[in-house]
């Protein structure tokens, strides 16, 4: 419908024959240049970045090889680490304490008695290297990535390359249940083989086997960045990225930078920066009439009662990321130091972030959902590597500047999104208030169960969201 | 005119009134309790004793090759993470410098020696609620005539101990010999808190500030002491004003090195956002603003900054404590670096966290 900007009139003097004209031209370019303005879109500076030690070298090109690998172990580490297990030191609970204050050492000790005399690492690296394992050298640092390619192709069909990634305390293990569910959806029930994917998991530098940053100022831009280049190197130009935790917020960021490379961001978790004055008066109004701000049904269950869910739940939550924030490498010191102390610290988020409810158990609900062995793998990839140090520095490397001020905050996300909300996260981010960061969301799930670790917790759910989503996003 | 018509008086009257009731209800609300309650608990394993033993037993602390031996073994087996380039203790305790540390103590501290010095004072323990109490109780080794002891109890906070005292005490029991004014003379009892140290912890939830007062108040009146002194820094503090609350007509005196706003109110909030400029208004010395403003910059950024600690071990101290209970360089960091930090916050731009200084 176009506005009549001159009615037809035979009155019209000489005069404003010519000046409406030029009017119109004028009100008329200003609104073009308006609407293509506001359809730019603002994307966040990819820059560049040194992690190496020292000072970047002026001459010579980076190493660009990728180089196969593959995890090994010795009979010193094993016996080391079996030594330090039988001689940890444990305090008693307080009587009824179950896992109010912490991880229960007294079930701690079960663990560690599973850990010295059962648990075979020798056995859980040659799962590990189930996968292709790569490394490559990236702004001055080894980049760790697995790489599965599906076994079977049918006829025709694209393969879709999918960067999933982890975030603390985990790690690429996370993936390695629902990679075969990706993969080959096919052979595990899941759809007719109509999308399949080539996935990409690489560990952020300073975890498990990735080199930690030299350098300080690694934050989850530099690293979108360097995923970046690391997709590229594997000859990508589009591609699917997935992630929750810090996975969340640096594919998040990925898609800032180089909207045009990522087909698709799928997240578990959405992370919203600091609340706002609509944001806060929506959650009062919200309680009584939730329809009138855009509250499903479903998100009051998750977010109300607010002071409780939301404020007090995240205070008794958030302790281990206000030191980390401040003083990781104070934190971590003992925890490299100690597997049993480490095994507390990491462990203790399996539990409380699968399920809140796991609190009042005396074994903190863990092997409910998670074995033993699959459990203390994971804690082996930051006891070997000896990175627990360097994971906690990203925290504070991203949260030590004003959240308002960062770069992100103020662009969104335009690129299509399938956002999956599991229950038991710890956070709940309605649609509503997704809707004002990422401008396309294509599939806002809410799962029935599972937690924040998603991808290890319940990797169906999750693979068959993730599909659901990528379908979407192909057939437009 | 109004003030004089009927309906003026009947006004008047009513503000009156409203005015009186007001002024009551101001008057009253600002009577407060004079005491905090006693809090009686038991925090010994399982149930009750029926019979407490009260009798205090002399202690010696002691060490064993076994102790020194396993020290060592953690030590040797240390495992240090790298800093960031440039990072000196903005990140935490600087490992570059943890690590000399650690030389030094596996090369040249000596725990036989430094477990004679701390015997140097007489300790004792005794059962309380439940658990038992360690505490040092010094007597002046003189005393002028006609003039008695004062009975002072120092409470020490954390990450320190009952061994804070330890320089303090000869200067407070035998100021003459220290080039003090020997007007007043002090017996000191420095106790351990429950949970720190050689005193018991307890084995039941809920053991806060108030708890640890009444156990220190039981143990100065079984010493005898129906009147004393007590002085408090870190948590020294609160325990000691709680014990000012609960039994104010035997603390003499209460000396605090640390005190912080417990309640804030709407007055103290004001006072924050207008104090830079109106000090004299909020009762501010020069000091005060001097110390207390930009307050974003000196309070907030600074609090948050530094009470990652308090936060984790406010929620999971189990957590957060398993690790450091078994690595000793752990346990070292996280404490050192509180030494460094709150001496001066100064010192996080040094290498070496002013440590040594």
């Amino acid at each position: 419908q176009t506005i009549l900007w001159f009615p037809r009139s035979f009155e019209y003097s000489q005069k404003n024959a010519v000046l409406l004209p030029v009017a119109a031209l004028g009100v008329g370019g200003i609104l073009v240049y308006w609407l293509r303005s506001r359809h730019k879109i603002k994307t966040i500076e990819m820059g560049d970045g040194w992690w190496g030690s020292g000072e970047r070298p002026l001459k010579g090109k980076e190493d660009e090889s990728i180089r196969p690998f593959k995890i090994e172990t010795s009979d010193q580490e094993i016996e080391d680490l079996h030594r330090r297990l039988e001689r940890a030191r444990y305090a008693q609970p307080l009587e009824g304490a179950a896992f109010d204050y912490g991880f229960n050492s007294n079930y701690l000790q079960k663990v560690v008695a599973y850990w010295r005399n059962q648990f075979d690492w020798r056995k859980q690296v040659e799962v590990l290297n189930k996968y292709p394992h790569f490394h490559t050298t990236i702004e001055g640092i080894d980049i760790h990535f697995i790489h599965v390619k599906p076994s079977y192709v049918p006829h025709g069909r694209a393969v879709q390359p999918l960067l999933m990634v982890h975030g603390w305390p985990g790690s690429f293990y996370e993936f390695y249940k629902i990679i075969p569910l990706l993969t080959e959806p096919a052979r595990h029930g899941l759809n007719e083989g109509d999308v399949v994917f080539e996935v990409i998991c690489p560990s952020i530098p300073g975890y498990g086997f990735s080199e930690a940053p030299h350098q300080k100022g690694f934050d989850t831009i530099a690293t979108a960045r360097i995923f970046h280049k690391l997709m590229n190197r594997l000859g990508f130009k589009e591609y699917y990225v997935q992630g929750g935790d810090w996975g969340s917020r640096i594919t998040t960021n990925m898609s800032q930078m180089l909207p045009q490379s990522v087909k698709g961001l799928h997240l578990n978790v959405v992370f919203l920066g600091s609340p706002n004055l609509r944001q806060m008066l929506s959650v009062m109004i919200g309680a009584y009439v939730p329809w009138l701000v855009g509250f499903t049904r479903e998100d009051v269950q998750r977010m109300y009662p607010f002071m409780q869910k939301n404020i007090y739940n995240v205070l008794q939550e958030s302790g281990y990321l206000h030191i980390q924030a401040t003083k990781p490498d104070t934190a971590g010191c003992g925890l490299n130091d100690s597997p049993v102390g480490l095994a507390a610290y990491i462990l203790e988020k399996f539990s409380t972030w699968t399920d809140k409810s796991f609190l009042h158990k005396n074994d903190g609900g863990l092997e409910s959902k998670y074995t033993l062995d699959e459990l203390l793998t994971n804690v082996m990839i930051y006891w070997v590597t000896a990175s627990i140090v360097s994971s906690m520095r990203y925290y504070k490397e991203n949260l030590s500047k004003d959240p308002a001020l960062s770069l992100d905050a103020r662009i969104g996300v335009h690129v299509p999104t399938g956002i999956a909300a599991f229950p038991q996260e710890i956070l709940h981010t309605p649609h509503v208030w997704a809707k004002k960061i990422f401008s396309n969301i294509v599939t806002f799930s809410y799962m029935p169960r599972g937690g924040h670790f998603a991808a290890f917790e319940e990797p169906r759910l999750l693979a068959e969201d993730i599909i659901h989503f990528v379908r979407k996003v192909e057939k437009l | 005119d109004f003030c004089s018509s009927p309906a003026g008086i009947m006004l008047l009257e009513v503000f009156l009134v409203l005015g009186t009731v007001i002024i009551y209800f101001l008057l009253s609300r600002k009577k407060e309790e004079t005491f905090l309650p006693l809090k009686e608990g038991w925090w010994g394993k399982g149930q009750r004793d029926t019979e407490e033993d009260t009798t205090i037993r002399p202690f010696k602390v002691e060490t064993t090759e076994e102790e020194l031996s396993d020290l060592f073994r953690r030590l040797d087996q240390a495992r240090f993470t790298e800093p960031l380039e440039n990072s000196c203790f903005h990140y935490g305790t600087n490992s570059k410098y943890l690590r000399k540390v650690v030389s030094y103590w596996k090369n040249q501290f000596n725990w036989k020696k430094q477990v004679e010095v701390l015997n140097k004072y007489p300790q004792f323990k005794t059962k309380i609620q439940g658990i038992d109490v360690h505490f040092v109780h010094v007597k002046p080794p003189r005393l002028p005539e006609g003039q008695s002891a004062k009975p002072l109890l120092m409470v020490h906070g954390w990450p320190g101990s009952f061994y804070e005292f330890y320089k303090i005490i000869p200067l407070l029991t035998d100021p003459a010999s220290h080039g003090l004014s020997d007007e007043h003379i002090f017996e000191v009892i420095c106790p351990s808190i429950p949970g720190y140290g050689f005193s018991e912890a307890p084995h039941k939830k809920g053991f806060d500030s108030v708890s640890a007062a009444s156990v220190f108040y039981e143990l100065m009146l079984r010493l005898g002491f129906k009147e004393f002194y007590t002085q408090g820094g870190d948590c020294g503090w609160l325990i000691c004003t709680n014990l000012a609350q609960i039994a104010p007509s035997h603390v003499k005196g209460l000396h605090l090195n640390l005190a912080l706003v417990t309640k804030m109110g709407f007055i103290h909030l004001l006072s924050i956002l207008l104090g830079r400029y109106l000090p004299g208004l909020f009762g501010f010395q020069d000091e005060d603003v001097r110390r207390m403003f930009p307050f974003l910059k000196k309070g907030l950024y600074k609090m948050l900054l530094e009470s990652g600690y308090a936060h984790i071990q406010a929620t999971k101290p189990d957590t957060v404590g398993c690790g450091l209970n078994d690595s000793p360089v752990g346990l070292a960091a996280y404490i050192l670096e509180k030494f460094s930090t709150w001496t001066d916050l100064e010192f996080r731009d040094l290498e070496d966290g002013g440590l040594e200084r």
